[in-house]
Parts: structure tokens; sequence; C-alpha cells
């Protein structure tokens, strides 16, 4: 079970780990779309107007850099979808221009939009916000999806505890009875079963994690081993991998405790 | 010690077992309970360690109704009474000086004070060579001695045993009650249930006798001024 929780824990920490990565470098920056020229209009006039959109850009508060995307690097953004063979100079593609913002910058989107606009109509504005919500919005399901999936596992946990903690005490009802007899305190006789769920939550924590932990690096490095382009780096930092270390002594404690009250509520039917 | 006053006691809906019985037992006495196989030797013995609740009736132990005790009260109680069980109930995966140590272990004594004292009782019933041994590998005799050792390691005010010469031979059943009256001579009191009537006979003790679920006292050599037995139900 932990080893399940384990991974479940690490989808929702990469995950928040990614989308962070993602909202911080997007929000630091706009991508302008410059609609393809006609074919009366290609060539010099078009390189002009796009210039003088960079221009207007790099002047505009709250923008520190502007600059235009070129071809190489625009095939480059297309690839996975158009392959290695890339953009070809027949393909109408629109010109990008990448804009850093200033560190805590908030420019005036819609002014500058219409500034823009005004010198080439139909220029898009891409401040990356309506699909990076989309992907923050997925990102933020795969979180709750996972943090589902641990409070079912801790449940199981603890109805698998609780039939264990009985069967125990079946087993040992001549030893509880005879220690019951000599005028052990139900907190006594607790404690001899909630030390060892304790010590079976732990050693099976442990184990679960390591098996987790194996399965983390290895698909991580399978991954990196592909060269995908798609998925991110799976690596979880080093405060992730300290959040999955508390999973076997919570463990632990949530079999202790169930074990405990598992005890205490049949020894409270004793006389 | 020991007040029970019109305490009757029957098991789900059955038959009454005990039907308003009232008796006292004062400390120090030694007194035998006696009756027939189903008479409720055993039922009285449990309400006295409390492992049973009287289904009418009061009664007390130490001089504390046993009604209004707490679960954690009640505990504290049975560390002053030592019980003998006809069938041991001794531990067969712990040594005979574990299964002593039991008693002392659950008030929280640790380490080698209490090895001291275990194995100063164990030589004093005559088990000093078998400290390691296991239940299993003991005789009946000395199954019984490790019982009443253990009943008695924590000194308790109140002894009860349940046909403790029920497992053993005559000879051994008479130096089992001579253990036990050594032990009342301690001060400890002492209620031993049977039914062997020889060895009621053989000892000079007074007698609670059981019949049709009502009590009589006999040869009230300890009779409590307040004492109510001796009436039948």
């Amino acid at each position: 079970m932990v080893y399940l929780a384990s991974l479940a824990v690490a989808a929702a920490l990469l995950v928040h780990q990614v989308t962070e990565r993602w909202q911080t470098s997007l929000s630091e920056g706009l991508t302008i779309q410059v609609p393809p020229p006609a074919a009366a209009d290609a060539g010099g006039a078009y390189t002009a107007r796009v210039d003088q959109l960079i221009q207007i850009l790099r002047e505009w508060p709250g923008v520190a850099h502007a600059r235009h995307l070129g071809p190489a690097e625009v095939s480059a953004l297309l690839e996975p979808w158009l392959g290695e063979a890339g953009v070809s100079q027949d393909l109408p593609v629109p010109a990008l221009i990448a804009v850093e913002l200033a560190p805590g910058a908030a420019p005036d989107l819609p002014a500058l939009t219409s500034e823009l606009q005004g010198v080439v109509p139909g220029v898009l504005v891409d401040d990356h916000q309506r699909w990076l919500g989309d992907l923050l919005a997925l990102g933020q399901s795969i979180k709750i999806g996972a943090l589902v999936v641990v409070l079912l596992i801790i449940l199981s946990a603890v109805i698998a505890v609780i039939f264990l903690t009985r069967t125990g005490l079946a087993i040992h009802q001549q030893v509880i009875s005879l220690l019951h007899v000599i005028g052990a305190h139900d907190a006594y006789i607790a404690q001899q079963f909630q030390i060892h769920a304790f010590r079976l939550g732990l050693a099976g924590g442990l184990f679960g994690l390591s098996l987790a932990a194996a399965t983390i690096l290895s698909v991580g490095a399978w991954l990196r081993a592909t060269e995908n382009e798609v998925l991110p780096d799976l690596a979880l930092s080093l405060s992730n991998w300290s959040l999955l270390l508390l999973l076997p002594p919570a463990t632990a404690l949530v079999a202790m405790l169930t074990a405990r009250l598992t005890v205490l509520r049949s020894l409270s039917r004793m006389p | 010690m020991v007040r029970f006053e019109e305490v009757s006691l029957c098991y789900d809906a059955g038959p009454e077992i005990l039907s308003r019985v009232s008796f006292a037992l004062d400390p120090g006495s030694f007194h035998f309970v006696t009756g027939a196989s189903g008479a409720g030797k055993s039922s009285l013995l449990r309400l006295l360690f409390l492992g049973l609740q009287p289904s009418g009736g009061r009664f007390s132990l130490f001089g504390r109704d046993v009604a209004g005790l707490s679960r954690s009260e009640r505990a504290l109680v049975r560390r002053r009474i030592g019980v003998v069980f006809q069938d041991f109930r001794l531990l067969a995966h712990l040594t005979v000086v574990e299964n002593v140590a039991l008693p002392l272990r659950v008030t929280g004594q640790k380490g080698q004070k209490i090895h001291e004292h275990v194995t100063e009782l164990l030589s004093w019933v005559g088990l000093a060579d078998q400290l390691n041994a296991k239940p299993p590998t003991l005789s009946g005799g000395q199954q019984q001695r490790v019982a009443i050792a253990r009943a008695v390691i924590a000194r308790p005010s109140l002894l009860l045993a349940d046909e403790p010469t029920g497992n053993v031979d005559d000879r051994l059943a008479v130096r089992l009650l001579y253990l036990l009256e050594e032990l009342n001579k301690l001060g400890t009191t002492v209620l031993i249930a049977t039914h062997n009537e020889s060895l009621v006979a053989r000892f000079n003790h007074p007698v609670l006798r059981l019949k049709d679920g009502s009590i009589t006292l006999e040869r009230a050599a300890y009779v409590s001024s307040t004492s109510t037995a001796g009436t039948a139900a």
C-alpha cells in the first residue's frame, strides 16, 4: 500500500513541480503572432512591419526584451508535429516574436494589442494564460486524483489493520484474558498490539517506499534515454523526496493508532 | 475484605446460578467453598475477581462497592487478588520465571528486582531447578505450584483458588493446601473452591456450601458479626 501511495504522491508532486515551472516561465513572457503575409506582400515589406512591431515592443513599459524567432527556431518548435523536415518555404507560418517581461511587470495587454494591430492587423498577443489555465486545471485534477487515491489507500490500510488486529486478539485470547485477570490496564494490553503494528507498518512502509523509489528512478531514466520531447523531466526535487520519506513513519502511526483503538474497543466489552 | 449482599447471577436468559447470596469474608480468613459440579463455585470466584458482573445485588471488595468502580479502578482491584485456576492457565511460550513474573510486569516493574523476587518465591515452592523450563515440560503438580507462585508473587490481599487440587494426586493435594495455609498465615485471605470433601474435612476451616443457588456457612470459625451467611435463599 505504501508503494501505491508513494507513486500517487510522487505523481502529484511531479505534476506540481512541472506546473509551477510552466507557470513561472510562461507567465514571464508573451508570444506575438504576426499573420503570414499575403503573396503580394511578401518579402521586405513584411519584414519591415515585423521590425516595427519589435521596436514598439522594446519601448513598451514592462517589456524587458523582444526578439524575432528565426526560421530554424520555428522549425524546431513545430518539429514534434511536422517532423524533421520542418517548415517548408511554401508553408504560410506566422512570424513569432518572443517577448520577455520585466520581473513583476504587468503590461497593459489590451493597449499593446491595439497598438500592434494598428501596424499589422490581425496580430495576436498571447500571454499563454488560456492554455496555461487548461494545463493548470489538468494538473490540479491530477493532484486531486492522487489525493483521492492516497485517501483510499489509507482507508484500505485501516480496514486491513482492524481485521489483522481482531485476528490477533482472537489468537491471543488466552494471554489477553490472563493479563486482564491479573490486573493489566486496557492500555497495557493495547500497547503490546500497537507496538507490533507500528513495527510492521514501518517495515512494510520502508519496503514499499524502496520499491516506489526504484520505480520512479527507473521510469525517469527510461524517459531520459528515449529522448522524449513531449514529457518534461520526471525528476523529483530533494524536498519532494523528503516528503516521500515521511510515508513509512506516517503509515506506521496509522497502523499503531488503528490497532490501539481496535484493541481498546474489544477490551471494553470485557467486564 | 469481601461482602456479598443479596447477590444474584445468571448467564444470559438462563437459570440463576446464584440466588440472593449474602456472606462476608474477614481479612486473613481461610474458607472453602464447596458444592456439586455446576453449583456455581467457579462462577462465585469469577464474580470475586471481577470476571463477571452480577445480575442483582451488590458486593464490595476491600471496602469498595464494585459497582461504582471505573475500568481503571477495577484493574487496580484485580492486582490485589491472586487467582489460581483449575487449568493453571500458564502461558506455554513463556518460561516458569516469565510466567510467575507477569503480575509484576503489568504493574510496571522491571529488570533484576523482578528476577530476584521470582526466583526466591520459586525456591520457596520447591521449583528452584525449573526456572527456565516451559510449562508443557512440567508435571501437573509442578504446574500447579507455578500457578500458585504467579498468584501470590504480587502479595495479594485475597487469594482465590479454583479446584487447585483437581489435577493432582491426594498426597500432592495435601501439600498444596499446606502451602496455601502458609500463605494465609502471612496475612492473605484465602478462598478455595473445591468439591473434594475429604480435603475439606482434613483442614479445619469454615466452609461456604453452595446448593441450588444459595449459600450456607458451616463451621463458622471466622463469622463476621454483620454476615448474613447461613440464611437459605
